[in-house]
C-alpha cells in the first residue's frame, strides 16, 4: 500500500534523516545524508514524490512498487533491540528510518492492512511511549505531563499554553549562574510575550515550517505544530545537554573563560525598533555616558568580588577534603554558615540527579518517541507551498492564504518600484550618501575585518596555550607550587595582557591617522576655528 | 563601597574635616528615628563608606590631607584627635612649608611635578586599606594657589593612574566680591582642567552658604567654621546611605556610581549643584514640624527659581507651557529666569518617606526636551533620619543654575586677559596663553551648552 509520501519529504524526514546520522551507526542499504542538512523550499513542500530526494537509496522507496513484504523481510535485520514482535507476527519495529513507511501507514489511509499494522505498532510502544515522554518531560524545565503531549498529537487546543511556556522555557536564555527561578527572579512574561519570543527564537534559528509563525499570539492553539517545533529542536542538536548544563548546580567558583559559546546560543535577538522622529544627538550621548558609567560601576563590583574570593580562598585553607583544591568556594563556606541553606543545596543537588537520571532514562527510550513522531507529522495536514515566507500574513483558512500572499508581493515590488527612484534621486542631492558611500562603507568593514582576523592569527601562533571555552573553577595556590591541572591564571594574565599591547598599538596608529586628518581638515580652511569636545 | 577623600589647600582641609565629623555624628545620632537593627545597618554601611577601622576600635577617616603651609593641616589633625570619636591616619598627611602665593600656575606646574610621587603613595596606601574602591572626592577651592593648582593636577593623576575609579571634585565657589585679585583666572584655569578629567563638579557658592548662615541660622558673626558647617550638612544628607531598591531594606552599595550615572553621563554637561530644605539652627529645631509636600513644594521651586534657600524664594516663576517650540521655550526662560534642569535626583530621609508625593518633580516642563522625566529624574529614600531632622529633603541637580555665576567669571576673566593682567605671573612658571586660550573656548562650549537647553 503505496501511498504519497505525506510529509515524507518534510520535517519528519529530515528529522529522520538528523536523527539516524546522531544515533544509529550506518547500514548497508542504508546511506544518510552527510552532515546536518537544512531542508530547501522544494523538500518543505510536502507534495508527492519529494521522499526520492532524501531517500534515494532506500529501495523501499521505488516508486509503484508493493515493498511491504520486502520491508517486512528486512525488518529484523534492521531493527533495534528489545522489541517483541507484534501480535499479528509481522515485527513492527521500525527504526526512524522507516518513517516514509510510517508515513504510508498513516490512519486516514484507508486498508485494514495498513491499520492493523498501526495497530500492532501501538500496542507494543503502549508502556514504553508514556514512559519515555515522562522521561522527556522530567529532563526537560517546565515539562508538561504526557497527557499533554498525547493531547498535542491531536493538535486539542488545551494542550497549546503549556507546550508554549515550554519552548519559552527551552528557547529563552538562562542567567549565567544558572541560579533556578527565586522568589526574587522576575515572573515569567504573559503568554502573549512568551509566544511572540518563541515565533521569533525559532525563526532566527531556521525553523522552516510557517504553519507556526502563523499561529494566533494568544497561544491558544497548535499544540501539535508545537510538538513538531520541541522535536525539531531536540532532533536538531544536543538540546537537553545544554539544558542540562545551563541549571547545573554549581559548586565552585567559576569564571568564564570566554565568550564565544554564550555568543553562540544566544536567546532570540531583541526586535529592532525605529525611533519615531528625529532623535537628539544629546539623547545618544548621555545614553552612551550612562552605558560607560555603568561599565566601570561593574568593573569595580568586580575588582570587588576578586578581593572578597581572595580573601575566602585563603582564610579556608586546609578545609577541603579534596586535596587538589586545598580551600573552599564560596558555596562550600556557606554550608558552614548557613545549614538550611545547606539543606536547600542537598534538595537542588537531589533534584538535579533526578534530572539526569531522567535523561538517561530518556536515551534508552527516545526511539519509541521519534517513532511516534512520525505519526504526529504524518496526522498533519499538507503545507501549502507559497512563493515567498512574509511575515504577520492573517491567519486565514490555507487557501486564501495564497492569493493574499501573491497580493502582498505584488504590493511589496509595486511600492519598491516607486521607493527606489526616490531614493536615489534624494541621495544625489544629498551628496556623499549615494552608492558610493556605501562601497566605502563595505570596503571599510572588510578592511577592518581582516585587520581583525590577522590579529587574531599572530596571536594564536604566538600562544602556545589551546584555545579554553566555558566556566572555569577557581583555585588559590600557593606562589611556590607548581604541576597539577588545569590552567595558571598568570599565564592567561600575561596572554591577555600581550593582546592588550597589539592592541593599544592599533588604537594608537588609528588615533594618529585621525589626528592627521583632522588637521589637515582644520589647515584647510583657514579662518575657523575648531573646538574639540572636552576629552583625552 | 568605599570613597577615599583628597583634601586640597586650606579650604579643603577646613571643609573636609567638617564632612567627617557631620557624618560621624549622624550615623551615632541616638535619635534616629527606626529601629535599632536598621540603626545598625546604617552606621555599618557609613562606617565602611568613609571610615577604616583601626586596632584600637577608632575609626580611621578614609582620607588623605594635602597643603603646602603646615598650619591648618595641624589644626585639623588635632581636632579630630581630641575629639576621641574619629581620627585621621597619621601618615595620611603632606605639607610642605612653602604656599602657593594664590598662584594657580606654581600649584600645577610647581608642587605638583614636585610633589607627586609622595601624594600619589599616600592615596595608594589609603587605596589598598579599602575592600572595594568605589571613587574619589576631591575637595578644593577655585580661587586659591594651592587648592586649584595643585589640585587640578591630582584629578588629572587620579584619571591617569585609576581611570576606572570614579572621581568627584567638591569645588568652592569664590565669593564674588573676593578678596583675590586674580581669583577668576584661578577658576577659569581649574574649571578647564577639571571638565577634561573629571566625573562631576560639585559646586559651592560661598555667596548662597553665605546667606544661609545668616538669614537661615541667624549667626550673628559668620565664620568660615560656620559655612563649613552648612555645607557639610548638605554633602552629608546626600551621602548618608539610603534604601538601595524602593521599599527594601538593604542599603545602596555604591551612592557615588549611582549618581554619576543618574546625573552626569553627558560630557558637556557636568556641573551638579546641592539644596537642601529644612535648615535651621539647633534651636528652631525643636519648635518645627514639617510636612513632605510642604518641604517638596518648596524644594521645587527652589530648583525653578534658582534659589539657595528656603527664604525669600520667588514663587512667580514658572515653568514654561509645554507645547511651545523650543526658540520660544528659550527666550521665556532668559526672561523669567527659570532654571531649566537636565537631571535631578531627590534624597528623603525621614519618619513617612513612602507617603511623600514626588509627581511635582516629574513634570516633564522642567526639563529639557531631550531627556524624558523618567529618565531624567530619580530618587533615594531612607527612613532613619538625619542629624535630627525629623524630615529632611535635599536635592541634587544638574541644571542651569550655574549659568549666571560662570558667564560673569569667564567675563571678568576675559577682560583681565584681555588686558593681559598678571599674565607674566602664569607665565613665568610654564602656564602659557595658549593654556589660557583653551580654557576659555572650553569654557565658553560649556556656557553655550547650558544655554541652549
Amino acid at each position: 500500500m503505496e501511498g504519497p509520501e505525506r510529509g515524507a519529504g518534510g520535517l519528519g524526514g529530515w528529522v529522520k534523516n538528523v536523527v539516524f546520522i546522531l544515533k544509529a551507526p550506518g547500514h548497508s542499504t542504508w546511506r544518510p545524508q552527510s552532515g546536518l542538512r537544512r531542508p530547501d523550499r522544494a523538500e518543505l513542500k510536502g507534495a508527492e514524490g519529494n521522499a526520492s530526494t532524501l531517500d534515494r537509496t532506500d529501495c523501499t522507496q521505488r516508486p509503484g512498487h508493493r515493498s511491504l513484504g520486502r520491508r517486512w523481510r528486512r525488518a529484523p535485520a534492521r531493527s533495534v533491540t528489545g522489541r517483541r514482535p507484534s501480535r499479528d507476527g509481522t515485527c513492527a519495529v521500525i527504526g526512524r528510518r522507516e518513517f516514509p513507511a510510517a508515513a504510508a501507514r498513516d490512519p486516514r489511509e484507508a486498508g485494514c492492512m495498513g491499520r492493523r499494522r498501526l495497530r500492532g505498532h501501538r500496542g507494543d510502544a503502549v508502556g514504553a511511549l508514556p514512559e519515555a515522554i515522562a522521561a522527556l518531560s522530567q529532563t526537560l524545565p517546565a515539562g508538561p505531563s504526557p497527557e499533554i503531549f498525547r493531547r498535542a498529537k491531536f493538535d486539542r487546543p488545551e494542550a497549546a499554553p503549556a507546550l508554549w511556556q515550554l519552548l519559552f522555557r527551552v528557547l529563552s536564555p538562562l542567567p549565567a549562574d544558572g541560579a533556578p527561578a527565586s522568589p526574587a527572579s522576575p515572573a515569567s512574561p504573559a503568554l502573549e510575550a512568551q509566544v511572540h519570543l518563541v515565533k521569533s527564537a525559532l525563526r532566527s534559528q531556521g525553523y522552516p515550517r510557517r504553519a507556526l509563525a502563523q499561529l494566533p499570539e494568544d497561544g491558544s492553539q497548535g499544540s501539535r505544530e508545537l510538538l513538531l517545533a520541541l522535536a525539531w529542536l531536540l532532533a536538531r542538536g544536543p538540546l537537553l545537554e545544554q539544558l542540562l548544563a545551563q541549571t547545573r548546580v554549581r559548586l565552585g567558583d567559576e569564571i568564564p573563560l570566554c565568550e564565544c559559546e554564550a555568543l553562540a546560543s544566544a536567546g532570540p535577538l531583541p526586535p529592532r525598533q525605529e525611533a519615531d522622529g528625529p532623535v537628539d544627538i544629546r539623547h545618544l550621548q548621555w545614553l552612551m555616558g550612562k552605558l560607560r558609567f555603568q561599565w566601570r560601576n561593574l568593573i569595580t563590583s568586580q575588582q570587588e568580588q576578586c578581593a572578597l574570593l581572595g580573601k575566602i580562598h585563603s582564610y579556608t585553607r586546609g578545609c577541603h577534603s579534596d586535596r587538589s583544591l586545598g580551600h573552599l568556594s564560596v558555596a562550600e563556606t556557606e554550608l558552614f554558615r548557613d545549614p538550611e541553606g545547606g539543606r536547600q543545596l542537598l534538595q537542588r543537588l537531589e533534584g538535579e540527579n533526578a534530572q539526569l537520571e531522567a535523561a538517561l532514562v530518556w536515551r534508552r527510550q527516545e526511539l519509541v518517541f521519534w517513532k511516534w513522531m512520525d505519526t504526529v507529522l504524518g496526522a498533519c495536514p499538507l503545507e501549502a507551498s507559497q512563493p515567498t515566507f512574509l511575515p504577520r500574513t492573517p491567519t486565514v483558512g490555507a487557501s486564501e492564504l495564497e492569493l493574499v500572499a501573491q497580493e502582498l508581493q505584488a504590493l511589496h515590488e509595486e511600492l519598491r518600484g516607486v521607493a527606489e527612484p526616490r531614493r536615489v534621486a534624494w541621495e544625489a542631492r544629498a551628496g556623499g550618501w549615494g552608492p558610493e558611500w556605501t562601497a566605502v562603507q563595505r570596503a571599510s568593514q572588510e578592511a577592518v575585518g581582516r585587520e581583525l582576523a590577522a590579529l587574531q592569527r599572530a596571536w594564536e601562533q604566538g600562544e602556545a596555550l589551546a584555545q579554553t571555552h566555558g566556566p572555569r573553577r577557581l583555585v588559590k595556590r600557593d606562589a611556590g607550587a607548581s604541576g597539577g591541572p588545569g590552567l595558571r591564571a598568570a599565564e592567561l594574565i600575561g596572554v591577555l595582557r600581550s593582546r592588550e599591547t597589539c592592541l593599544e598599538a592599533v588604537l594608537g596608529r588609528l588615533q594618529t591617522r585621525c589626528w592627521q586628518e583632522l588637521t589637515r581638515l582644520a589647515g584647510a580652511r583657514p579662518g575657523l576655528l575648531w573646538i574639540l569636545p572636552p576629552g583625552r | 563601597m568605599s570613597i577615599v577623600t583628597v583634601q586640597l589647600g586650606q579650604c579643603g582641609n577646613q571643609i573636609g574635616f567638617e564632612v567627617f565629623d557631620a557624618l560621624y555624628t549622624d550615623s551615632h545620632c541616638p535619635q534616629g528615628l527606626c529601629s535599632k537593627r536598621e540603626n545598625e545597618a546604617y552606621q555599618a554601611s557609613c562606617k565602611e563608606r568613609f571610615f577604616s577601622e583601626e586596632e584600637n576600635g577608632v575609626p580611621v577617616a578614609r582620607a588623605v590631607l594635602v597643603d603646602m603651609e603646615p598650619k591648618v593641616t595641624n589644626q585639623t589633625l588635632s581636632k579630630a584627635a581630641q575629639s576621641g570619636r574619629w581620627k585621621y591616619g597619621q601618615h595620611s598627611c603632606f605639607c610642605q612649608k612653602q604656599g602657593s602665593g594664590n598662584n594657580w600656575a606654581y600649584g600645577y606646574s610647581v608642587h605638583g611635578p614636585r610633589h607627586e610621587e609622595s601624594i600619589m603613595n599616600l592615596i595608594q596606601k589609603e587605596v589598598e586599606k579599602c575592600d572595594s574602591l568605589s571613587g574619589f572626592f576631591i575637595i578644593m577651592s577655585m580661587a586659591g594657589g594651592t587648592g586649584s593648582g595643585l589640585g587640578a593636577f591630582v584629578t588629572q593623576n587620579l584619571q591617569d593612574q585609576y581611570s576606572n575609579s570614579l572621581k568627584m571634585n567638591q569645588i568652592i565657589w569664590p565669593y564674588g566680591t573676593g578678596e583675590v585679585i586674580v581669583q577668576n583666572y584661578n577658576s577659569i584655569l581649574t574649571l578647564s582642567h577639571l571638565y577634561r578629567s573629571s566625573d562631576a563638579l560639585l559646586v559651592h557658592e560661598n555667596d548662597a552658604l553665605h546667606k544661609i548662615c545668616a538669614k537661615l541660622m541667624n549667626i550673628k558673626q559668620i565664620s568660615f567654621s560656620d559655612i563649613n558647617q552648612v555645607l557639610a550638612h548638605q554633602l552629608g544628607s546626600v551621602f548618608q546611605p539610603t534604601y538601595s531598591v524602593e521599599g527594601s531594606c538593604h542599603y545602596r552599595r555604591n551612592p557615588l556610581g549611582d549618581l554619576m550615572e543618574n546625573l552626569v553621563p553627558h560630557p558637556e554637561f557636568k556641573m551638579l549643584g546641592i539644596r537642601n530644605i529644612p535648615q535651621m539652627s539647633e534651636n528652631s529645631l525643636a519648635y518645627s514640624t514639617f510636612t513632605w509636600a510642604g518641604l517638596l513644594k518648596h524644594l521645587r521651586q527652589m530648583l525653578i527659581s534658582n534659589s539657595k534657600m528656603e527664604e525669600g524664594i520667588d514663587w512667580q516663576v514658572r515653568p514654561p507651557l509645554s507645547g511651545l517650540p523650543t526658540l520660544g521655550k528659550a527666550s521665556l526662560n532668559r526672561g523669567l529666569h527659570f532654571n531649566m534642569s537636565i537631571a535631578n535626583l531627590v534624597i528623603l530621609r525621614g519618619k513617612d518617606v513612602h507617603s511623600a508625593d514626588l509627581g511635582g518633580f516629574k513634570d516633564s516642563a522642567l526639563y529639557t526636551s531631550w531627556l524624558e522625566p523618567i529618565n531624567a529624574f530619580n530618587v533615594w529614600k531612607t527612613q532613619r533620619a538625619f542629624s535630627k531632622y525629623e524630615k529632611s529633603a535635599a536635592l541634587v541637580s544638574n541644571s542651569q543654575f550655574l549659568l549666571k555665576p560662570l558667564d560673569t567669571i569667564v567675563g571678568k576673566a576675559w577682560n583681565m586677559f584681555a588686558s593681559k593682567a598678571y599674565i607674566h605671573q602664569y607665565t613665568k612658571f610654564g602656564i602659557e596663553e595658549e593654556d589660557f586660550l583653551d580654557s576659555f573656548t572650553l569654557l565658553e562650549q560649556v556656557v553655550a551648552s547650558y544655554c541652549n537647553l
